[in-house]
């Protein structure tokens, strides 16, 4: 099968993913969800949101200046606002902060937790479905691979989750820009650091999915498979942080901890590398383990990312491979 | 006449059990040929192994032994299933796509073009009797506008061998008319049919050939004629007498093959 043949497919099966979403009404539903938020971003306003300190008051190396009108400027001046003014929130630094602190917000939990969880369980269901006897006999009868179709549908439902995340990220980021008068344009890395975090493990639901055909299974399996992938990480980062604090662990428990972090999936580094980005380690405390990893020099953006999507890839492989020898 | 499908000695054992330590045997030692331009008939009860030796064709599922051959070439070269349509026995399509969608969507897994896809679509609608529904879901079509989905399906890349796996399965008399028509379309224009069926009448009426599995073993191969006839006497009989014969005698296996 040539490549435009491969890719002409392809088209087709991100076609199909997006109407069986639309016909479950995930698709919707998502859209709508994201609405909501961006609607919730258009309510947010900045009173006063300048620097916390006049600009001459910041001196690193000087001993602080005593004058006590100075000290009471220096107290937090404006404010946060949502529900269109209705609800004030004094800030605690700046406006700029506090609107990293929202996109932090927005983009680690709503979307990064929320909506990840949503995307896995509404999807888990498009692969075993695609897979029932009764209908693959007659589309694994045609001339296209079998990894061909397997491929095309795992792209179909990561154009469909990049979609979804991409009108959320974009939209919030418009509404609170055009609110507050504050871009934060390194909330835009959003969109592929979580894409990726959601491809790593949707591939763990595709090797279930052609392993059992069970929706139920992909579901739980891969909800279970991301608590445990978030567990695996931050462990071993409170591993590292504590090392000096704790009685040393055995090097045998040490070394398979260390071997799980490196093959599965990262999501508490792939949050890391987004709040990095959007600078708001600062105010949106994270936990100290995480900042002690990073200081000791044991966080590795780059690497963490390379694994990740290292383990999407083998896990496709794999999954592939066991269609490919499959009866139907 | 050259061959379409060939089975030489071919065997299938599906695994069972835990780790796939057993085996649950489908088929063994089949040899069948089925020529160019014939409608050939896979018969047999319930569990006999035609769904198999179907799959293998199809490159659904692999012998465990023998060789199979597709248009000349080993059935796992999926390049042929270019030139082969199926009808399975159970039909299933996505609920969530209408006729149209699902026929242009599949002409596109069967590589035609777009354009072609659309204009085969069209045209197959039409002769299926679906053309007034070909925008609704597939979730409100009978069991029987689903049969006749599969069957426009199976032709929209013209297939040289048409595969029919229990074809009039909840089908009217229109639809199993219709059946009859597409087939005989395929033969007068040199195409080649399997059909798997227990509709006695049907096969009488339409196939040249038939082949008759028992318990995963080919017992007999030949003229539909052939075997409609008294074996002692030589005088005409039922076909459905000759196949009851045959499904009771195990002890025929491999003579008649």
């Amino acid at each position: 099968m040539s490549s435009p043949e491969v890719i002409y497919v392809w088209r087709w099966l991100i076609r199909d993913t997006f109407r069986q979403a639309m016909a479950n009404y995930v698709f919707w539903v998502m859209l709508a969800a994201s609405a909501v938020v961006i609607v919730f971003c258009l309510s947010v306003s900045i009173q006063r949101g300048g620097p916390l300190r006049p600009a001459d008051d910041i001196a690193l190396f000087e001993a602080p200046k005593k004058d006590p009108q100075r000290a009471l400027d220096a107290r937090p001046r404006g404010s946060l606002t949502l529900a269109f003014g209705a609800w004030p929130i004094p800030l605690g630094r700046d406006g700029v902060a506090a609107v990293r602190d929202l996109l932090l917000l927005l983009a680690e939990w709503v979307v990064g937790a929320g909506g990840t969880l949503l995307a896995l369980i509404w999807t888990a269901g498009f692969l075993p479905e695609f897979l029932q006897p009764a209908s693959a006999t007659v589309l694994l009868s045609k001339p296209t691979p079998r990894w061909v179709l397997l491929m095309g549908k795992y792209l179909g439902v990561l154009t469909f989750a990049g979609f979804q995340v991409t009108v959320f990220i974009v939209g919030t980021w418009l509404a609170l820009g055009l609110r507050t008068g504050f871009w934060v344009n390194s909330y835009l890395w959003g969109i592929p650091l979580l894409l990726l975090q959601f491809a790593a493990v949707y591939s763990f639901s595709v090797l279930l999915a052609v392993l059992t055909r069970s929706t139920l299974v992909c579901v739980f399996g891969s909800v279970i498979f991301w608590f445990l992938c978030w567990g695996l990480n931050y462990g071993r980062h409170c591993m590292l942080a504590l090392q000096s604090s704790m009685p040393p662990l055995g090097s045998g428990l040490r070394g398979m901890v260390e071997a799980c972090y490196w093959i599965m999936p990262k999501p508490v580094d792939l949050g890391m590398i987004l709040q990095n980005a959007l600078q708001a380690e600062d105010v949106f405390r994270s936990f100290e383990e995480l900042q002690t990893i990073q200081r000791i020099g044991e966080f590795h953006p780059v690497l963490s990312m390379l694994t990740s999507f290292a383990f999407a890839v083998v896990m496709i492989v794999v999954a592939a491979r066991q269609l490919g020898s499959t009866d139907y | 006449m050259s061959a379409v499908a060939e089975f030489e000695d071919v065997g299938k054992v599906y695994p069972t059990g835990l780790l796939g330590r057993g085996g649950r045997l489908a088929v063994e030692h089949v040899s069948l040929r089925i020529n160019q331009g014939e409608v050939f008939a896979l018969l047999g009860p319930n569990r006999a192994g035609k769904t198999t030796l179907v799959k293998i064709l199809l490159s659904l599922c692999r012998p465990t032994a023998g060789r199979s051959l597709r248009f000349g070439r080993p059935v796992g070269e999926r390049q042929t299933l270019a030139r082969v349509g199926y009808v399975h026995e159970n039909p299933a399509f996505p609920r969530y796509l209408s006729a149209t969608a699902l026929l242009e969507f599949y002409g596109a897994l069967a590589l035609l073009t777009e354009s072609n896809a659309r204009s085969r679509t069209a045209q197959l609608l039409e002769v299926v009797g679906l053309a007034d529904r070909g925008h609704e879901p597939i979730a409100r079509f009978s069991k029987g506008m689903v049969q006749r989905l599969a069957l426009a399906q199976a032709l929209l890349n013209d297939p040289e061998l048409l595969v029919l796996d229990e074809p009039s399965e909840g089908l009217d008399l229109a639809g199993r008319r219709l059946v009859r028509d597409v087939i005989a379309e395929r033969r007068k224009r040199g195409f080649t049919v399997l059909l798997v069926s227990h509709v006695l009448g049907e096969v009488e009426q339409v196939c040249d050939r038939l082949g008759v599995l028992v318990g995963g073993h080919l017992v007999k191969s030949g003229a539909v004629a052939e075997l409609a006839r008294d074996p002692k006497t030589g005088a005409r009989c039922p076909l459905e007498q000759a196949l009851e014969r045959l499904y009771a005698q195990p002890g025929e296996r491999g003579a008649c093959a």
